[in-house]
């Protein structure tokens, strides 16, 4: 019974490695699979943010707003800008402090 | 019959010890498949201890992917600005080669080449052919004709890997990122100070300059260049207490994407390679040496100064004869008094001023992220170079020493190395001056620009507490000191809190009748024509345009709200 347990113990272990190292090759091919089409989607996604980097550039804004908006977005004075802040559900509207001088 | 079967028994008796002794066989047995499995169970540990390894080893690659060699000798990483917007990309190309030796059938390659490039000269390619030696037939070919090519299947088409550099932002970054040859080498700029460093790394470069406020402040370069006819301008932004560089401009520049051959001088990086004389901006040096020995005080008064010196046979004059005779040391720095900065200098002493400057780094080579520094000129000290140094007359330096030194004043007196590369650690902050030199500088800076006696009025842009130092040299040509002009202002703000160097630099600026002045005293006058081509009428109206432009953003997005 022992001879046939110990037997059977190696056999099974055998198995065991072999479905372990059957099943890590399946999974290590869909890693590869994923990873090249991981691949080619993060070019893509360089070359989209290449094109939005340059029609989002500070030339070509200003340039649309030349072409669309005439004088409907201007520059912003610093006494303009107010900070909104969220307290205890309610939203408070402070005035920027960038200077100390009064 | 009796003793036989006796006999016998025995034997039986034997076979039963014998029968032991099968017994014990088996135990051999056992311990044998004991061995076996121990064997295995070795081989099964040693297996698995060698895929923990692999398996903790491949953990140790991912954490530090940040530098990873590529096997691609073609590779060059990206550079963003510290928005991660593209600055410069690579992008993989593919160039055809046709090598003569392997074509078969001459007449039906250039039918098929024909069909996928219509308006290549053939007559040209042909001669080639005949050369027989390899040659590109068309570089940077898009994917389209490459998969049309590569279905010909024509053993003679070979394609190679190429690689583009893209400089999306054109001239904005020229002098900062540089060039690289054919060869995928840097020669200019960061491309060349980063060329290993690019080759390596997988993960982009980050750099601290903004692409928008480069834009904007290149953008008002390019407009008052014109307006004040100059041959070139710079440009600095540093934020004081770290020293990264948000922008940093030097006019004229050049679009990298068209890979030129620069050898024209005039190209210069006027920002860190240019050496000027830069005139009355070093009276802040001055003035602030002296608070750092404890020597005088803001109010410390200076009687009697004359209108005019002689050392070594040559005069040193005030620039206005109007200035009054008796000023405080305050009143000196806001009036820009050369009589009275050479006084403090010689109250100063030689030594404690070159001992001051040394260490905010003007009078050598200072280290930077790129290669194109300027070495300042060695200075020759005694008596009178000491009263010219006081008032900016005979030394030099770079902008970007400029902005580095004027940084460490106003920043309550750390040191400062400026940067182009963003760095995630927080710098050791090493104190080298007196915190008390940027108490008492501050507040004299800014009534440079909010006096009537100051001479940078145009920058009182409100809403941003403007300080800062003008300063109109001559410009020195072969030795000799010409009409020409460097015109240079410093700017800080806001003063209250020093967040910002703003150090604007015009070379040879002329004036303009036709230009009208916005004055910033709330009086609502405006002026036309530029009176006289110095710092106050020139540099300082750029830096109040300027930071009307960039204000609102620096306010807004590098600075904690509070």
């Amino acid at each position: 019974m022992k001879k046939f347990s110990i037997v059977f113990l190696i056999l099974s272990l055998i198995l065991f490695t072999a479905i372990v190292k059957n099943s890590t090759k399946r999974v290590d091919d869909a890693i590869f699979v994923l990873e090249e089409n991981i691949r080619g989607l993060k070019k893509d996604f360089e070359n989209v943010k290449l094109e939005h980097d340059y029609l989002s550039s500070t030339e070509k804004l200003l340039e649309f707003q030349n072409l669309y908006f005439d004088d409907e977005l201007v520059k912003k004075e610093i006494e303009e800008i107010k900070i909104i802040i969220k307290k205890s559900g309610k939203l408070q509207i402070q005035q920027l402090k960038f200077i100390n001088e009064k | 019959m009796k003793s036989k079967d006796l006999r016998i028994i025995l034997d039986n008796q034997q076979n039963d010890f014998l029968y032991k002794k099968n017994k014990s066989k088996l135990n051999i047995t056992f311990n044998r498949i004991s061995f076996i499995f121990f064997v295995f169970f070795i081989i099964f540990l040693i297996y698995t201890i060698h895929l923990i390894h692999l398996g903790s080893r491949k953990a140790k690659i991912e954490l530090n992917n940040d530098i990873k060699i590529s096997q691609n000798k073609l590779y060059r990483a990206d550079i963003v600005d510290r928005n991660k917007k593209y600055l410069v990309k690579t992008i993989d190309s593919i160039d055809i080669g046709i090598s003569p030796s392997k074509i078969i059938d001459e007449k039906k390659l250039l039918l098929n080449l024909k069909y996928i490039f219509p308006y290549k000269d053939y007559l040209e390619v042909k001669k080639r052919i005949k050369k027989g030696k390899f040659f590109y037939f068309e570089k940077k070919i898009s994917e389209e004709n490459y998969e049309k090519l590569m279905k010909l299947g024509d053993k003679s088409i070979e394609p190679r890997d190429n690689l583009i550099r893209i400089y999306p932002q054109k001239n904005l970054f020229s002098h900062i990122i540089g060039q690289i040859d054919s060869d995928n080498n840097g020669i200019s700029g960061l491309e060349k100070s980063l060329d290993d460093d690019l080759k390596k790394r997988q993960e982009p470069v980050i750099l601290t300059v903004d692409k928008d406020i480069q834009f904007l402040i290149r953008d008002e370069l390019i407009k008052y260049n014109k307006i004040f006819d100059t041959i070139g301008s710079a440009a600095i932004l540093m934020n004081v207490n770290n020293g990264e560089i948000i922008s940093l401009v030097s006019l004229p520049d050049f679009d990298p994407n068209t890979r030129q051959k620069i050898s024209d001088l005039n190209f210069i990086n006027r920002a860190t390679k240019g050496i000027y004389e830069f005139g009355s901006v070093f009276k802040t040096f001055t003035l602030a040496a002296a608070f750092d020995e404890k020597i005088i005080e803001p109010e410390t008064e200076f009687n009697n100064l004359p209108k005019s010196l002689t050392c070594a046979g040559f005069p040193i004059r005030e620039y206005d004869n109007k200035i009054p005779s008796n000023l405080t040391a305050e009143q000196i720095l806001i009036r820009s008094g050369n009589i009275g900065s050479v006084r403090i200098g010689q109250k100063l002493g030689e030594d404690k001023f070159k001992k001051f400057l040394t260490n905010l780094g003007i009078l050598e080579k200072t280290n930077f992220d790129i290669e194109e520094v300027g070495v300042p000129i060695k200075f020759n000290w005694g008596k009178c170079p000491l009263a010219t140094a006081s008032f900016g007359h005979g030394i030099t330096t770079t902008l970007l020493q400029l902005a580095k030194a004027y940084s460490i004043i106003v920043n309550g007196g750390y040191y400062i190395k400026p940067r182009l590369i963003h760095k995630n650690q927080n710098v050791k902050k090493e104190k080298i001056l007196d915190e008390k030199v940027s108490e008492k500088i501050l507040p004299i800076l800014r009534k440079i620009v909010t006096m009537k006696e100051g001479t940078a009025s145009l920058a009182n842009v409100a809403g941003y507490e403007i300080g800062g130092k003008t300063g109109t040299a001559q410009k020195s040509i072969a030795g000799n000191y010409s009409k020409k002009k460097i015109n240079t202002f410093v700017s800080v703000f806001p003063t209250s809190r020093p967040k910002f160097v703003l150090a604007i630099m015009l070379d040879e600026p002329k004036t303009n009748e036709d230009y009208i002045y916005h004055y910033r005293d709330g009086s609502n006058i405006k002026y036309k024509g530029t009176p006289f081509n110095t710092a106050g009428w020139t540099t300082v109206e750029v830096t109040g345009q300027i930071v009307e432009k960039i204000g609102p953003i620096l306010a807004t997005k590098y600075s904690e709200v509070n």
